[in-house]
């Protein structure tokens, strides 16, 4: 079924919405919807980091059939929220390959001191942290799909200048006989 | 940073079951006044369900 709303091109935009959250919508010139995806996904995304002190978010290359304790989970949903998280792949490429890290660190694994001192200092926070940046990975999956496929409505059909969707993609002919009183019953 | 820690916990709720409701919203709808009531509508139920589970596990714990 086509889209009601211009999706311009809908592999681009999705790719742009994957990059930065709301970038896609813009620029199928949804910008309203775009800065809403922006405003909500980044600010729960950087919110948790600070809440995390930036080490609740990195990624390690280990196979999760070996070694499922220290496989990070949380970093698979974190991904989706695009460029912002993208240096914790970089980063965690770079120490597979014996080079240091770069962006001053940013997003980086921490060392053991690093993760084990946080817990005490910050207790709860890490974790809160850890779920908003979580829940704001999943989040663009939702503005990801949108931007690639349009919006999925509810139950029942958006107006389209003034006419329901179904009336406007299929007006009836001039013709047509009005419908028999009961005739669906 | 110490001004967070002396927050209690479930207030951090509230932020997020907002951001989840407005992008659920959004995702579903093109224009704006269904976008805020589906988000108003979706946010209510969550909080509401919520508010729920703590009454009744507070119930069960007096029961415990």
């Amino acid at each position: 079924m086509a889209s009601p709303v211009p999706l311009k091109n809908p592999r681009v935009a999705a790719l742009l919405a994957w990059m930065c959250p709301g970038l896609g919508h813009i620029y199928q010139g949804r910008t309203g919807k775009g800065l809403l995806y922006m405003i909500c996904i980044l600010s729960l995304f950087y919110v948790g980091l600070i809440m995390g002190e930036g080490k609740n978010v990195y990624w390690r290359w280990i196979n999760p059939l070996n070694d499922p304790e220290n496989f990070r989970f949380s970093y698979v949903c974190q991904f989706w929220v695009g460029l912002p998280a993208l240096p914790g792949l970089i980063q965690a490429y770079l120490k597979s390959k014996g080079l240091g890290p770069i962006l001053w660190g940013y997003l980086a694994e921490p060392s053991a001191n690093a993760l084990n001192s946080i817990f005490p200092k910050l207790g709860k926070l890490v974790e809160v942290g850890s779920v908003y940046t979580i829940i704001a990975g999943l989040l663009n999956i939702l503005a990801i799909y949108d931007a690639k496929e349009g919006p999925a409505y509810g139950d029942e059909d958006e107006p389209v200048g003034g006419q329901s969707r179904a009336n406007a993609s299929s007006p009836p002919p001039p013709n047509a006989p009005a419908a028999a009183p009961g005739a669906n019953a | 940073m110490s001004a967070l820690l002396n927050i209690n916990t479930y207030w951090y709720v509230l932020p997020l079951v907002v951001a989840i409701s407005l992008v659920y919203a959004a995702s579903r709808h093109e224009s704006w006044p269904r976008i805020w009531a589906h988000a108003a509508r979706l946010c209510a139920m969550i909080l509401g369900i919520l508010a729920a589970a703590i009454v009744l596990l507070l119930l069960v714990n007096t029961w415990v």
